[in-house]
């Protein structure tokens, strides 16, 4: 799976957590700031994240994600996910 | 002194429909709002009579936000919350300088969220439940979301009392209002049909069953073995009296009194009607009223055979044989915490519109209940006073007084 | 509000991981003990938290003596014993009242989740029947107060409220109007919850859980710890207790019960909503900030409550913040949810009587968010007139309740 189908995954997760289009999704939005996510929202995300892509991140590396690049990295990064 | 109590709005979502107007009207015409519960036959269970509420959804009263934190019992009460609060005519003015008090009542809560919940760590570990679902395993949760959907900052609470819950709820923001704790409250009930649900009831021998094997659920019927399990969200708009009024709010009806009762001891003493009597008297006294002023009955039958024939002994007991009486789960089912809540909204229809529902399907009733009034057919009636009555399972019993806003 | 009598405190039951019964429960109290253990009543194996505060020393056949036991959720058991031990300590005997005009009114997080998590056990294996069996009798919370009523013979209101970690609170507080209505003449109130593997697998989730001890409002502080237990507070309007010449510990004075309507998890972030309950209890209680000596936080251990606890007391109290005493006895107990605000009240109703204020455990330092005085480490003694027990639950739902020393003069303590 390339960076692009994991992106989209992640958009896609967000969307059925929070209700945002994929479309109003750009690629650098902030959680907070651009997406208007709460905690529980971004708690919820990672799990639904962490479940699709079959990996366990610590508290630590899941409170650190703030945008959808950061998601993007660490799934690349602990799902064993390769980039084509 | 205590404060007087006006119901100025309602709402429901139920089995037939979300319009209390309409939904009185198909009582009134003995429609049937229960269907066939075929799903669950893969877990052993034969298709029997159940009242899910297909249609519902929850999008067309609930926008502009996402509704994934809410689970099905939240968006029920959520939904009927919508409704009555526009049915309770309280702009936006009052809404942002009141704060309007939520109160429901519910007997499993969200057993269907914490049930998944729990078996989702058991599956696929304990990292992988949704933090989401766990918020709504709390049986408060449909409250306190309800309470966020809509900005209602007043006293939250939730009443789990067993299928006694909605009324309770309704009496008990009735005192809060009276004691002059609330000027308003939305006051009701939900519970969603579950297979936990489904399954607790079953196993308890509960349900009516399938008809193929005689299975009937019609209140008072000399036929019936037992309850069809329903859902839905239903509650009252309730006010302080003298600020309704000061409004100019159109007051439906008043809540007069309450009471409940339990028997300890009803294990043991054969499963009597003791406490339903002790709470339809305690209420007439609640309510300073005799029970010759209460024109008709919303009785809690939905052909349960026990709790059926103790009601009919407690109103036999406690009213005059004429009172007439209604059973309308005879076409919704039971629906646990909004059932006292959806005979209080029927009854403030039947004010309205002098027409009480009959009971559907009631073709020979037991002959070993008292003779009472059983309205078998929609019966003409220009009603000032009724008593809402509700059954637990295990002999918990509650009743609640309303009356015409006329009536003195 | 229109408060028509006044409520007397004359028996207080705690079952508790740090003890069982007043007495007990509050020599180990003063005495700092913690509750806190390696989880036992399930394997934690998959989690990265492993510390709860269950209670190992609970013997049901002790207090349950005409349901049995085994036919009973540990909830129930828990709280009946409460209830026995508050009726034994408020010297009221059943058989010389009227059990109609006794009441139950109980709060909880959970109820009785072991039936739910028997029932998964058994779903998830793919045979329901037996579990399904016992689902009805045993599960909906509201068998809680129902066993306590089947269990003593009562039959007057009974009833539960679930509001989760404020159940307590809310309980007591129904339980004073209903006797201020005249509805009962005695109240069984308090609250009741078991250890629950959905309730630790959720907070666990959540990542609030300590992985060793809970420090509220500690700068190190790192989370709570899910416990159990239960408190039933005997409660009587105060003439009828004086007529009986009861012992009485304090007055309820009054509550306060506001919802942040803001989010289900997270508190209002400038705790508009505790600060609302605590002002509306002050009023409802004739009482002035100034004129409290003691507040009971509900100062689970997480970096927001503490926070935000914090926040919400500045708020309502001004620079009085500053001078009372503010302790949380979840650093001793964990949070033993519905259970938690009923122990707290029972912890205020013993501080008036004895003169005395648990400690927060665990505290080492506080920081800018947390920099009022905790009662760090040891007990206190501090004359204490009036206690306030703060508790918040999910949802947003906030209350406080006021204890206030029984005035002979009938005088509220300004």
């Amino acid at each position: 799976m390339d960076v692009e189908a994991i992106r989209l995954k992640i958009k896609q997760a967000i969307h059925r957590v929070a209700g945002i289009e994929v479309s109003a999704i750009s690629d650098s939005a902030s959680y907070e700031t651009d997406l208007g996510l709460d905690s529980l929202s971004i708690l919820e995300i990672a799990v639904e994240l962490e479940n699709q892509f079959k990996f366990h991140a610590s508290d630590e590396e899941l409170s650190a994600i703030r945008t959808v690049e950061d998601a993007v990295n660490l799934v690349t990064k602990r799902s064993g996910v390769g980039v084509a | 002194m205590k404060r007087r109590v006006a119901i100025t709005g309602f709402g429901l979502i139920s089995s037939l429909g979300d319009s209390p107007s309409l939904f009185h009207q198909q009582l009134c015409e003995g429609k049937n709002g229960l269907g066939q519960i075929v799903e669950y036959e893969a877990q052993g269970f034969e298709p029997q009579p159940g009242g899910r509420v297909v249609s519902f959804a929850a999008e067309t009263y609930l926008k502009g936000r996402p509704l994934r934190p809410l689970d099905r019992t939240g968006k029920l009460f959520a939904a009927a919350a919508k409704l009555a609060l526009e049915s309770s005519g309280w702009t936006a003015e009052y809404l942002a300088t009141h704060d309007i008090g939520v109160v429901l009542g519910t007997m499993f809560g969200s057993m269907h969220t914490i049930s998944h919940f729990d078996r989702q760590s058991l599956v696929e570990g304990p990292s992988c439940v949704s933090p989401m679902d766990f918020s709504n395993t709390v049986i408060n949760s449909a409250a306190a979301q309800t309470a966020i959907w809509h900005k209602l900052r007043g006293i939250n609470s939730t009443i789990a009392s067993g299928a006694t819950s909605g009324l309770m709820a309704i009496g008990y923001a009735a005192d809060l209002i009276q004691c002059g704790q609330q000027m308003a409250v939305l006051a009701g009930g939900a519970d969603e049909f579950c297979f936990e649900a489904f399954c607790g009831l079953e196993r308890a021998g509960l349900l009516c069953g399938p008809a193929s094997k005689g299975g009937c659920a019609v209140p008072f019927d000399g036929r019936r073995t037992g309850m069809a399990l329903a859902e839905a969200g239903a509650l009252l708009a309730l006010e302080d009296w003298d600020s309704a009024q000061a409004r100019g709010a159109s007051v439906l009806g008043e809540i007069r009194g309450h009471a409940n009762a339990y028997n300890a001891a009803w294990n043991q003493a054969g499963r009597g009607p003791e406490a339903i009597i002790r709470a339809m008297q305690c209420a007439l006294e609640d309510a300073k009223l005799s029970p010759s002023a209460i024109d008709c009955i919303s009785a809690s039958a939905n052909g349960s055979v026990a709790d059926d024939r103790n009601e009919a002994r407690a109103i036999g007991t406690v009213f005059n044989h004429g009172v007439a009486l209604t059973a309308i789960k005879s076409m919704i089912g039971e629906t646990l915490g909004a059932a006292g809540v959806l005979q209080s909204i029927d009854f403030l229809e039947t004010m309205r519109n002098l027409t009480l529902p009959g009971i559907m399907g009631l073709e020979q009733v037991d002959r070993e209940l008292v003779p009472l009034n059983f309205c078998r057919q929609p019966t003409f009636i220009s009603a000032q006073a009724a008593l809402i009555s509700s059954l637990g399972f295990d002999g918990h019993a509650c009743s609640l007084i309303i009356t015409s806003p006329q009536l003195a | 509000m229109i408060r028509s009598a006044s409520v007397a405190v004359t028996g207080l039951g705690i079952v508790s991981s740090i003890g069982t019964g007043r007495r007990q429960f509050w020599d180990a109290l003063l005495a700092g003990c913690s509750g806190f253990s390696r989880v036992k009543s399930f394997d934690t194996r998959d989690y990265s938290v492993h510390v709860g505060a269950e209670i190992s020393d609970f013997y049901p056949e002790d207090y349950v003596l005409e349901l049995q036991p085994a036919m009973i959720g540990r909830t129930s058991q828990l709280a009946i014993a409460a209830s026995r031990l508050a009726l034994q300590d408020g010297a009221l005997d059943l058989a010389d009242i009227d059990g109609d005009r006794v009441g139950v009114c109980v709060g909880t997080t959970s109820g009785e989740p072991h039936y739910i998590e028997r029932f998964d056990d058994q779903y998830v294996q793919g045979c329901t029947e037996q579990a399904g069996q016992e689902l009805l009798r045993g599960y909906p919370c509201h068998v809680v107060p129902f066993n306590i009523a089947k269990e003593l013979g009562l039959g007057g209101e009974v009833m539960m409220i679930p509001t989760a970690c404020a159940a307590g609170n809310y309980a007591i507080a129904h339980a004073c109007d209903l006797l201020c209505a005249g509805k009962a003449d005695f109240m069984l109130a308090g609250g009741a919850d078991s250890f629950s593997r959905i309730t630790y697998t959720g907070f666990a989730r959540l990542g609030a859980i300590a992985p060793h001890v809970c420090q509220p409002f500690d700068r190190n502080r790192k989370g709570m710890i899910p416990g159990e237990g239960a408190a039933i507070l005997l409660l009587e309007r105060r003439e009828l207790a004086l007529a009986r010449g009861a012992r009485i510990y304090c007055e309820v004075a009054g509550y306060g019960l506001s919802c942040d309507a803001h989010h289900m998890t997270a508190a209002h972030p400038e705790g508009e909503g505790a600060a609302r309950a605590i002002k509306i209890a002050l009023a409802q209680s004739n009482i002035r900030p100034d004129g409290v000596d003691y507040i009971s936080a509900h100062g689970t251990g997480t970096p927001t409550n503490d926070r935000l606890e914090t926040i919400a007391v500045k708020k309502a109290f001004g620079t009085h913040a500053y001078k009372v005493p503010m302790s949380s006895v979840k650093s001793m107990l964990g949070h033993t949810m519905g259970a938690a605000s009923a122990i707290e009240a029972a912890v205020c109703a013993l501080a008036i009587t004895y003169g005395c204020i648990p400690p927060t455990m665990h505290w080492q330092s506080g920081d800018s968010d947390c920099d009022l005085d905790y009662v760090p480490n040891t007990a206190r003694k501090h004359e204490v007139k009036v206690a306030m027990n703060n508790a918040y639950a999910f949802g947003g739902n906030n209350s406080s309740l006021v204890l206030a020393a029984y005035s002979r003069s009938g005088r509220q303590h300004q």
